[in-house]
């Protein structure tokens, strides 16, 4: 199994390679020169002189592939540069927001798992039945609204008719509710119907069928042997769906005044910050490929079908 | 096998475990929302306001990201722009101008203190402007700034500054909100080297601040020590709220008391809210006009005759009406008459699509039969209209100005730009038509007639080609350099006269400030100074 993580990691050394070198090309391919908007941030009257003093000060006029290697060298060291707009290591700027992304993104996958499984596993069980007509009319809404959206549509009646909650701000758990529920509601909308199916596949198999003509306690059937394997598929799309919900904390971030990591992204985009984009993407790359693995670990012991050695084969 | 699955639960609740224990980590750390309404005493006038930034760094020397709203509350300037570009005496008393425009000498207020109770005089006066000279290339867009000689504080309450060369609009770029504006002694760094950041925002103005937490509020007090009267409300608190929907819920909720500045929200929420009837709203007087400018290298452009068709071929009236939905109104001036030196009658230019197609058919521009776009001497008659394209009003405007020229036999591409790639252009003149605007109170009109006399700027296009370039290059020369008062204001006409029938600017409309608040909120006014906060008349009734 070590060797299988070692495995896997070493394959994240190209997506890693391609995903920077995609960002810095991208950059690089954009009209926006970084020394122009450099000073167009800082509100400076830029001179003939002053571009080309600053693009030689960040390294512009060097070959495209050692400008590449120079950043990659800086990057390891985890020196993304310095914000155009604070004059402050991107870095820090970064670190300073992450926690309140990270515990808007854990808080909205907590509540989507917590909402998804019972109701997925009940509509399955109660098949056509209430459970299974609400959860239907639910992933019909939570996958067609658009966030934003839905958002609006949260503070409007929850913070501004009902008066419950708070409309915007950090502080509170109060605070987290509206913005960890508009995010959820797209996963709850997604896992709740992937369980659903996953379990009533599952219900079909010989081994239900088996355990039951064992005398086997339907509960136990149930949640130790059906719940389990069907948990799989949920696991695969929790996975798939971390890059979704860490573009979706830019939009929520945004309409919930949440201060975190996507909506300063958000802002460096307006400012032409060029060091904090790219340290946005390649961390959200990272943290995709670093989703997806555990996920895949987590998979494995869940169903031991999937072998160590089926997998570093294929 | 059952070890495995035993295994497996055991992974999910650590999980589960984990998430939640980081979640409620996170969540007992950050307590941390703003506690206006409990921390204030009972009877404490809070007023709470939205900005879609951060306020960034206090410190009186630098720009983006600090906000200037806030920059304003803390800082004050020597000479304070008034309604109409009158200049009036702030924390210099009175000032003396030397005959020849070169020397200014400032008598200072003496009663002033900085909120830390130390005294403002003209020492400190120097040691800032030392302090900004040290970047003096950040500050040189700033005219007076780029022709500073010296400074000297000549006695306790005597400064001094001393000009390269004369230029008469010194005392109104003092006005500006950054950088000439000044911190107390306990702020600047050892060094002295502000540029880097302050140690603490000390001010005279009539706000400090009392607490911030980056991203999220700042909260501004009264400065006990303020020379000036006092501000009526005993507390200002900023919520930082990015987006303008989520700022119209927060004020119907009653979190905000009130929603002030240009574009902070959108026009349909001001239109409904106006309606609903339940708030007060206003829009100020214009802070700048929307101009189009017409690039007179292009051979078309060079004709005034195709410019004026240009201008006589579109209904300025229903475009401004229809896209901003009244909130802009129509300009027939370059720059709007509440500047100094700008109130020149002008004959507009109409709505007229005969006169257009006449102007057209003279300069030589003929529409082939069974063709739709006219041609002279082969070349057909194709424009390209350049324009920010994240601008939700510039947009619409360029897609009228593509269907109504189409009527008179005018092609017009319109190309949407990142806004960097358009300042390039503009600058580099790789355009005909461009979207853009004046600078506003307190920059005009000095700043606008400079821009367009200036070479290294995208304006200077309107004028490549006139034949009256020469003089007008002249004219706005002098007019900058003039120390006669009614000279430079028979200049000023002159110039923008002939600006107004050359054609080559057209004024689409003006930009305008909008403001909506509680009922409960009373002594509004719209600051003269485009970038100056309007906190300090505020009363709130609880």
């Amino acid at each position: 199994m070590g060797s299988y993580i070692g495995r896997r990691l070493l394959a994240v050394l190209p997506i890693f390679l391609f995903a920077t070198f995609l960002t810095f090309l991208l950059i690089h391919l954009s009209p926006v020169d970084p020394a122009e908007a450099y000073l167009a941030a800082s509100h400076i009257q830029p001179t003939e002189e002053l571009i080309a003093q600053k693009r030689q000060e960040f390294g512009l006029d060097q070959p495209l592939l050692v400008q590449y290697a120079q950043a990659l060298m800086k990057m390891c060291r985890l020196d993304f540069g310095t914000s155009y707009i604070s004059n402050q290591p991107v870095w820090d700027e970064v670190m300073l927001r992450m926690p309140a992304t990270i515990q808007l993104a854990f808080s909205s996958l907590l509540l989507a798992v917590i909402v998804s499984v019972p109701l997925g596993f009940l509509s399955a069980l109660y098949k056509n039945g209430v459970i299974d007509q609400i959860s239907r009319l639910l992933a019909f809404f939570g996958a067609s609204i658009p966030q934003f959206w839905l958002g609006y549509l949260l503070i409007y009646f929850f913070a501004v008719k009902l008066d419950l909650l708070p409309v915007q701000g950090k502080g509170t758990l109060a605070n987290l509710v509206l913005p960890s529920l508009t995010l959820a509601m797209g996963l709850i909308a997604v896992y709740s119907r992937l369980l659903r199916t996953s379990v009533l596949e599952q219900l079909r198999e010989p081994y239900v069928l088996y355990a039951r003509t064992r005398g086997l306690k339907e509960k136990l059937i149930m949640g130790k042997h059906v719940l389990k394997i069907a948990f799989s598929p949920m696991l695969t799309g929790l996975g798939m769906n971390m890059g979704k919900l860490l573009a979706g904390t830019i939009i929520v971030e945004e309409v919930f005044s949440w201060p975190g990591f996507g909506r300063y992204f958000i802002e460096a985009i307006f400012n032409r910050d060029i060091p904090v984009i790219q340290c946005y993407v390649l961390l959200s790359a990272c943290l995709f490929i670093l989703c997806n693995l555990i996920v895949d670990l987590l998979q494995m012991y869940l169903n031991p079908r999937i072998s160590w050695k089926g997998r570093t084969e294929s | 096998m059952f070890a495995a699955k035993g295994k497996a639960i055991a992974w999910i609740s650590a999980l589960l475990l984990i998430l939640s224990a980081i979640l409620s980590a996170c969540s007992s750390n950050s307590d941390s929302a703003p506690a206006s309404s409990q921390a204030a005493g009972q009877g404490d006038k809070v007023i709470t306001f939205s900005w879609a930034r951060d306020i960034g760094e206090m410190n009186p020397h630098v720009y983006n990201p600090s906000q200037l709203i806030a920059q304003s509350m803390i800082y004050e300037p020597l000479v304070r722009y008034a309604d109409g570009g009158k200049l009036e005496p702030h924390l210099a008393e009175s000032w003396t101008i030397s005959p020849d425009g070169k020397a200014y000498t400032f008598k200072l207020r003496q009663n002033v203190k900085f909120s830390d109770g130390t005294a403002f005089n003209a020492a400190i006066v120097k040691k800032n402007f030392d302090a900004i000279m040290r970047k003096a290339e950040n500050h040189s867009w700033l005219g007076f700034i780029a022709a500073l000689d010296k400074t000297e504080a000549v006695d306790e309450y005597t400064f001094k500054l001393t000009l390269k060369q004369a230029y008469y609009p010194t005392l109104q770029e003092l006005a500006v909100v950054r950088p000439v504006r000044f911190l107390g002694e306990a702020g600047f760094p050892d060094d002295g080297d502000t540029s880097k950041g302050v140690k603490k925002p000390v001010g005279t103005g009539p706000w400090m601040l009392a607490d911030y937490k980056k991203d999220e509020y700042a909260e501004f007090t009264r400065n006990p020590n303020y020379w000036g009267e006092q501000p009526k409300a005993d507390k200002i608190v900023i919520k930082v709220i990015p987006d303008g929907e989520t700022r119209v819920l927060a004020f119907e909720k009653g979190d905000l008391d009130l929603i002030y500045g240009e574009g902070v929200i959108s026009m349909d929420a001001f239109q409904q809210l106006k309606d609903s009837g339940k708030y007060e709203t206003g829009v100020s007087e214009p802070v700048g006009t929307r101009l189009m400018v017409m690039n007179t290298a292009n051979a078309a452009l060079s004709d005034l005759r195709v410019r004026l068709a240009l201008q006589h071929g579109f209904n300025k009236q229903a475009m401004v009406d229809g896209v901003t939905a009244g909130l802009e109104e129509k300009a027939d001036n370059i720059l709007s008459t509440n500047f100094p030196y700008t109130d020149i009658s002008v004959t507009p230019i109409g709505y007229d699509v005969e006169k257009a197609k006449a102007y057209l058919d003279e300069a030589g521009w003929k529409l082939p039969d069974g063709k739709t776009v006219r041609e002279k001497e082969g070349k057909p008659l194709e424009l390209e209209l350049i324009y920010e394209k994240s601008d939700q009003i510039l947009k619409p405007m360029a897609e009228t100005l593509q269907a109504e020229w189409a009527a008179i036999g005018v092609k017009l591409t319109i190309t949407g730009l990142d806004l960097t790639e358009q300042i390039k252009r503009f600058r580099a003149k790789e355009f005909d038509l461009n979207f853009s605007s004046n600078y506003g109170a307190p920059y005009d009109p000095h700043s606008f007639i400079h821009v367009v006399a200036e070479n290294d700027f995208g304006f200077s296009a309107a004028l490549s080609n006139l034949p009256e370039k020469d003089h007008l290059v002249k004219q706005i020369q002098d007019a900058l350099s003039s120390t006669d008062e009614k000279k430079r204001a028979e200049l000023y006409a002159s110039i923008l006269t002939t600006l107004q029938e050359q054609a080559s600017l057209v004024p689409i409309s003006y930009i305008k400030k909008t403001v909506v608040y509680h009922k409960n909120v009373s002594g509004f006014q719209f600051p003269a100074n485009r970038e100056e906060h309007p906190f300090n008349s505020l009363d709130i009734a609880r």
